[in-house]
């Protein structure tokens, strides 16, 4: 028993804590939990706390379905939502199969194992999410088929005793109080669309935080009467909730990113780290943008990036390169802006990250420098350039995946083959639909 | 000159003419001949004693005048109490050493040295002493808490190089003159490591004088820094010249940053002052890869850091690495702090997931990576070096010293006679291998120190091993033993350790199930079993049932195995699974009684016993074969009975069994008891490494021919009986058995043709020819008594005739010919494919092969017929896969499995083998290899699906070995998994990459076959 585990095991007793929340994460991205009375904590860390994987999206195969979750005690936290009276806390696990060696279908150890690639070329990464989201005044659809929004406010806006304002309030307090940093919050472009940016920590560390913040967010917003959505596009006419993510990558305490004299002070690890998000983004676009609904958001115009570029402090480039002040190399990052609020974050940014050291590795050379608004540029122009688009549609998507070599490399075999198998389901789920707009469109006239 | 000749001889000289050149060198002018011969005779390598004194007082002449003069009455032999010549250091240490000798010329103000008091059992000199004598050299106040030097640069690193030599030529000196160099060699290397520790602390304090200059000498004296030792240093028992393992800890307050960077700082300065370039060589190379993250990692770290890194992220290793971690130099409080912190995690590792794993891999560390030119030089690697020596001891602490902390120090040789003292190891073994330690270590120094070189190597010429052999006995030598003495003695010593590591990991381990009282070790049941579980044997008290058995009573059996078994017992833990290859080897061993050969093969043939420890804890299949043919055992030691004997052969053996044995009965008994030894043989042999997969197919299709033909014959001669015959049978063999593709657990797919001898009613014939089928199927299947155990029954399938299994069993060839002229299916000319003669008639054979031919080699394969066969394989991809299995496993029928492979190739020979003879083969390889050079298939294409389907007919086999049942899945479960994959020639441990591999092989396979198949 480490003393981490201790500390977890004292916590429980003097907090006089309830339950035990075990968190895991499906290979969707869906957050998982198994409730453990007190008294099991101490078993479950030493061996782990056996369920039946079978049910579980991508965890088993049906004829092996036992599995072990293991209870990561650094991750432990209390719930501050559940009320000081019969406290409820959680722990992230690793999910192991009945040997107790990692389950290769563990979205949590998938990205380990590209921080452990990244480890053996001597990189620590860094990660920092904005994550953008509605909050609508109902999970249900208005009368005429469309959420509704809490307010009408916009980007920036102040909106004097919103609800916005006193729920972005408390949703930061409570953030904070289970150990997740905010740098910022504000009201987003669209009506009832909020952004909040967590400040960076560890990758992996990001993506746990990036589960437990979309928990909370939903919580605070319950308890204020409204619901929040993650949903990459709910609004045809309002933009889409993205998660743009910036990334670092630290040689011990230097960061690999900068350097002094360079074109934007970008180092050459830098370039070629954004050669291989670039070069690899079609094929890892089905992750970062996992959704049927998420091609809605990357081809629906405003900001969202739909085209391979990238840029300095270019709002249409997908992968942008953040101004930041003299002296502050610590802080040279580069961020990639496909991703959207709904991805599984452990996945996304495994291949985000398995494209950049894939770029470092082989040592791909980048491209010039987008300039100009690449979304007013026109196809010819766009393709005189080498702005290839990113896959139109989940399809799409899938199909390039397919044909990646790197994509199960860095996912794993099984990952790659449950998450194919996924898509193509919903895909074919989807076409099955007769859609508003056909209905609109064709009933009256046809 | 004939009488120097003999002096120098007689003095132990090696290159007479150049010594007696160096004699009449005119620095030895003056000097009294008698003493100076008395001298250097006390040398290990006169030699070069000689040559390094005429350099030595060509730089400094007052060397001769502590030589006695010729003509100067001495009375040599009186003058020191002790009976010591004056000037023995001097001598002794010229013999020794070069490179000390050149230090001497460099600075010959340090000649004061030479007065070192010399004593049979020397002094040692304290860490404090060392360290006040080193910090002073550079300025530093030794008494205060952060010594700071007053000089820097070049003239820092030439003081504090220079004090470091003359205390390693003082440290020289006494060693050489010790009485016994093994008695004080971890007393030498403990100085060798306060030495280098002293060293670290002055060169700290003049990187801290450099370091204020840049960083201001206020910040750089808030920053304290400790230094800790790893590896031979950490455990006090250094070489004379070798890397210095440390790991820097660095604690500023309130400001980690500023730490960071001014400890960062220091580091670099330690180094520069110990190993740049200069004036006064460098010292060695301070290495810090140990840290964590290795040399990716940051150079220092805070403790919070460092404990940060192993509670998270640590390899198991690492904690291995721990275990020689002490405080050696900088601020001792702060590396106390991290031994106490980091203690528990070294002492729990053995509960850590992956220690068994880890024990492996410092098993392997033992024999890696020996150049082949250095395989019989080294000290250091390989079974029977100082590794191997280092591996037992400290895998012992690690098992054991979680409960017992007497077990803990650092030290090779503290360990083991703290080992000994709690009863882990036996007194004399323990004895012998402290012994063996100092003496592989003694000779490591002595090889060293010559030119303070690090090496590990013995050296080749003649005349340094005779030196060396000198040095390692001590001065108390009364004649000079040769080259070749001490050749044979380290041998003795390699020999020596490498038994000793069985004897003390597992004799304790026996005398405990057994209850012998033999040995002075009593391992409590919880040690025996921690011993057990170390090594990987899962159900220890079942594994001690099995040792009891094996070495219980009074046989010869058991004395012999009592011997063995600790050797036996290691290679089994070497396997998959210990447990059942303990199991196996008892079951064996009793079956086998006392048979004297296979005592002897025990005894004498250690590459058999090695053999058969792998086999049986790696393959449930052979186990189970081996336990019913024990007499089998016999061929583990000679590879010429692992050659699977040809068809030839077996043909003949069963002809001549037949003509001995006429009862049907008797006859197809032996014949099917051949079948299972040639099985037997050819799983042996492919466990050996003999076999590749292909001449495995290759080997086990004609056993199956033989039997085949064997039961024919027998079948026919009893559906005779005495009347004549009227038709002649032909076995055609199809599928896999066609294409000589067996895998352990191929059914044989066949046709049955016959033809109606002249004269005979056909009806007749018809009939007569189904009773020799249906004799032939039966003889072949049938239970028989006493029954043959361990049997895999060969089932004969004729699913693959026309009209499948609507069709009659056998028709004449004549039905054949009508039957294909009006109606054959896609399906049965794509199984047509495969079609080879077998057994049988050789005119029939030959005509049915051309009827046959024009069908499955067509001429106008229609582009109908080509998608009627692509839809067929489509429903059985979606119905013949059982309900529940994953196809990403399964090998035969799963995505880029056999089938898919086979199909595409079929398809290719359907369309193009008319104009392409090549694709005309019954073997998928070589009918795949003939489309890619027809260039039906491209290149990488055609390797992608070769390699997936050699994969997946391994794993077929490796599933049949290993479990001893057919089973048509990757496997899932971990143990198995590796398993497999050892037997398709991955290394231990590699079970998830062989995963990922086989899952990866076949998707590409996949991929190729969805274009080039379906289009």
């Amino acid at each position: 028993m480490d003393r981490q585990q201790e500390y977890v095991l004292r916590t429980i007793e003097e907090r006089d804590v309830r339950f035990v929340r075990l968190w895991f994460t499906d290979v969707v991205g869906s957050l998982k939990s198994v409730a453990l009375a007190p008294a099991e904590v101490e078993g479950a860390f030493e061996e782990g706390l056996g369920f039946d994987g079978s049910a579980v999206e991508g965890l088993a195969r049906v004829f092996e379905s036992d599995m072990l979750a293991q209870p990561d005690p650094t991750t432990f936290e209390i719930l501050p939502w559940r009320g000081e009276t019969e406290q409820t806390s959680r722990m992230f696990c690793d999910i192991l199969t009945p040997d107790g060696e990692p389950s290769a279908a563990d979205p949590r150890h998938v990205l380990k194992r590209s921080l452990a690639k990244a480890a053996d070329m001597g990189f620590t990464c860094y990660t920092h999410p904005e994550i953008e989201f509605y909050l609508l005044k109902s999970a249900e659809p208005g009368p005429d088929g469309v959420p509704v929004p809490v307010d009408q406010a916009g980007y920036f806006d102040h909106v004097p005793g919103g609800v916005a304002q006193d729920f972005r309030r408390t949703a930061v307090t409570m953030l904070e109080k289970v150990g997740i940093s905010v740098e910022f919050s504000h009201h987003e472009g669209g009506p009832g669309q909020n952004e909040i940016d967590l400040r960076y920590a560890d990758a992996l560390q990001t993506a746990d935080n990036i589960m437990t913040f979309r928990t909370v967010i939903r919580e605070v917003a319950i308890q204020q009467g409204s619901y929040a959505t993650f949903m990459p596009k709910p609004f045809t006419d309002h933009p889409g909730s993205g998660m743009h993510t910036h990334f670092s990558l630290f040689e011990g305490d230097t960061n690999a990113f900068h350097e002094a004299g360079a074109e934007y002070q970008l180092s050459k690890t830098a370039r070629q780290f954004i050669a291989g998000i670039l070069r690899h983004a079609p094929e890892f676009t089905a992750v970062t943008n996992q959704f049927v609904n998420s091609y809605k958001r990357l081809w629906g115009g405003g900001e969202a990036p739909s085209y391979l570029s990238w840029g300095h402090n270019n709002r249409s480039a997908l992968v942008r390169v953040p101004l930041y002040k003299p002296g502050k190399w610590q802080s040279a990052r580069v961020e990639y802006r496909g991703i959207d609020s709904a991805a599984n974050p452990y996945l996304a940014y495994a291949v985000l990250l398995g494209a950049g050291l894939k770029g470092i590795e082989e040592g791909y050379e980048l491209g010039p420098a987008a300039h100009e608004d690449i979304a007013a540029l026109s196809a010819g122009e766009r393709r005189a350039l080498g702005h290839d688009p990113l896959p139109s549609s989940l399809h799409d998507a899938v199909r390039q995946m397919e044909e990646s070599e790197l994509m199960p490399e860095i996912l794993g075999e099984q990952v790659f083959e449950y998450f194919l198998r996924n898509k193509r389901a919903e895909w074919q789920d989807y076409r099955l639909q007769v859609t508003p707009f056909e209905l609109r469109r064709y009933l009256g006239v046809l | 000159m004939s009488s120097i000749t003999r002096t120098l001889i007689g003095n132990g000289f090696s290159d007479l003419e150049k010594s007696a050149r160096f004699l009449a060198a005119g620095e030895l002018e003056g000097l009294d001949r008698d003493a100076l011969f008395a001298g250097l005779a006390l040398a290990n390598d006169p030699d070069m004693a000689l040559q390094s004194l005429v350099w030595l007082i060509g730089a400094a002449p007052e060397v001769a005048q502590r030589l006695p003069r010729a003509g100067a009455a001495v009375d040599r032999r009186n003058d020191d109490d002790d009976g010591a010549s004056p000037n023995e250091a001097l001598f002794r240490l010229l013999g020794a050493s070069q490179a000390l000798a050149e230090f001497l010329v460099r600075n010959p103000g340090h000649l004061d040295v030479l007065d070192t008091p010399i004593s049979a059992e020397p002094a040692a000199v304290t860490g404090a002493a060392l360290r006040t004598s080193l910090l002073r050299a550079v300025g530093a106040d030794p008494a205060s808490d952060l010594p700071v030097a007053a000089l820097t640069g070049t003239e820092a690193y030439t003081a504090l190089r220079t004090q470091y030599r003359r205390h390693l030529t003082d440290l020289a000196i006494r060693d050489l003159c010790a009485a016994s160099p093994l008695d004080v060699m971890p007393q030498v290397g403990a100085e060798l490591a306060d030495l280098a520790a002293a060293a670290l602390d002055a060169a700290l304090a003049v990187a801290r004088a450099e370091a204020a200059d840049t960083h201001g000498a206020d910040a750089v004296a808030r920053v304290r820094v400790g230094i800790v030792g790893m590896g031979k240093s950490g455990a006090r028992e250094l070489n004379y010249i070798s890397d210095v393992d440390v790991m820097y800890l660095v604690d500023g307050g309130a400001d980690e940053a500023e730490a960071i960077t001014i400890g960062t700082a220091l580091a670099a300065g330690i180094s520069r002052a110990v190993n740049s370039p200069g004036r006064e060589p460098a010292l060695w190379e301070v290495d810090a890869n140990l840290r964590p993250e290795g040399k990716d990692g940051p150079l220092v770290r805070t403790l919070d850091s460092y404990l940060a890194y192993y509670r998270r992220w640590a390899h198991s290793w690492e904690f291995q690495a721990l275990l020689k971690a002490r405080a050696m130099a900088g601020d001792l409080t702060l590396g106390a702090a991290f031994e106490e912190s980091v203690a528990p995690l070294i002492w729990t590792s053995s509960e850590r997931d992956g220690f068994v794993e880890s024990v492996q891999a410092m098993r392997l560390r033992v024999t890696e990576h020996i150049p082949a030119a250095e395989a019989g030089r080294q000290l250091k690697l390989g079974k029977g070096g100082l590794r191997d020596v280092e591996f037992t001891v400290q895998l012992l602490q690690l098992v054991h010293a979680k409960a017992d902390e007497s077990l803990r120090p650092r030290a090779t040789t503290a360990a083991i006679t703290a080992l000994m003292r709690a009863g882990y190891i036996g007194r004399t073994d323990a004895h012998a291998l402290d012994e063996s330690y100092r003496y592989l270590r003694v000779l490591e120094h002595r090889i060293q120190l010559r030119h303070l070189r690090r090496t590990h190597l013995m050296p080749v010429a003649e005349e340094e091993l005779r030196s060396l052999a000198c040095a390692v006995v001590g001065p108390l030598r009364l004649k000079r033993p040769g080259a070749d003495a001490l050749l044979e003695h380290w041998h003795r010593v390699k020999r020596r350790v490498r038994d000793l590591h069985e004897n003390i990991f597992y004799r304790p381990i026996l005398a405990q199930a057994a209850h012998l009282s033999a040995d002075d070790v009593q391992l409590t049941p919880d040690a025996v079993q921690a011993r057990l579980a170390a090594l990987g044997y899962r159900d220890a008290v079942g594994a001690t049932r099995h040792i009891q058995a094996l070495i219980g009573g009074v046989s010869r059996r058991a004395a012999l195995q009592r011997q063995l078994l600790p050797v036996l017992l290691d290679w089994l833990a070497q396997g998959v699974d210990p447990d059942a290859g303990l199991l196996g080897f008892r079951r064996v061993s009793e079956a086998l009684g006392t048979s004297h050969w296979y005592l002897g093969m025990l005894r004498d043939h250690q590459a058999a016993a090695e053999r058969l420890c792998h086999v049986l804890s790696s393959s449930r299949f052979i186990t189970d074969l081996l336990e019913v043919s024990p007499e089998a055992t016999a061929w583990l030691g000679n590879d010429k009975e692992l050659v699977p004997l040809t068809f030839e052969a077996q043909w003949q053996e069963i002809q001549s069994k037949m003509s001995r044995h006429p009862d049907p009965a008797d006859a197809i008994r032996l014949i099917r008891l051949i079948r299972r030894r040639e099985t037997l043989r050819i799983a042996v042999a492919n466990s050996s490494g003999l076999l590749d997969v292909d001449k495995v197919a290759a080997a086990l299709s004609d056993a199956d021919q033989a039997a085949i033909l064997g039961a024919l014959l027998v079948a026919e001669a009893d559906v005779y009986g005495d009347s004549p015959p009227k038709t002649r049978v032909l076995v055609v063999a199809m599928g896999r058995q066609g294409g000589r593709e067996n895998g352990y657990d191929s059914d044989a797919d066949v046709l049955y043709v016959h033809r109606a001898l002249p004269g005979a009613d056909a009806d007749e014939a018809q009939q007569q020819a189904r009773a020799i089928v249906a004799k032939l199927s039966a003889l072949l299947t049938q239970p028989l008594k006493p029954a043959i155990q361990a049997e895999r029954v060969l089932v004969l399938d004729a699913a693959l005739r026309p009209e499948g299994q609507q069709g009659p069993l056998v028709r004449s060839l004549e039905a054949y010919r009508e039957y294909y002229a009006r109606w054959s299916l896609p399906w049965e000319t794509q199984a047509l494919l495969r079609a080879r003669p077998m057994a049988g008639a050789d005119d029939l054979a030959a005509d049915f092969m051309a009827l046959v031919d024009a069908i499955r080699y067509p001429a106008g394969f229609g582009e109908a017929d080509g998608r009627e066969i692509r839809r067929i394989k489509a429903r059985v991809e979606s119905e013949r896969l059982p309900r529940g299995a994953d196809p990403a496993r399964h090998v035969k029928l799963g995505r880029g499995g056999l089938s898919d492979v086979e199909w595409l190739v079929q398809l290719i020979q359907l369309q193009h083998a008319h104009e392409v003879p090549g694709l005309r083969s019954t073997s998928t390889i070589a009918a795949l290899h003939a489309a890619r050079d027809a260039g039906l298939v491209a290149f990488d294409d055609a390797e992608q699906l070769e390699d997936a389907w050699r994969l997946a007919s391994r794993v077929r086999n490796a599933n049949v070995i290993w479990t001893g049942r057919t089973s048509d899945t990757l496997p899932s479960s971990r143990a198995d998994l590796e398993a497999v994959a050892r037997w398709c020639g991955y290394e231990p441990g590699a079970a998830s990459r062989f995963e990922e591999d086989y899952l990866g092989v076949t998707r590409r396979a996949r991929a190729v076959f969805e274009r080039v198949f379906y289009g």
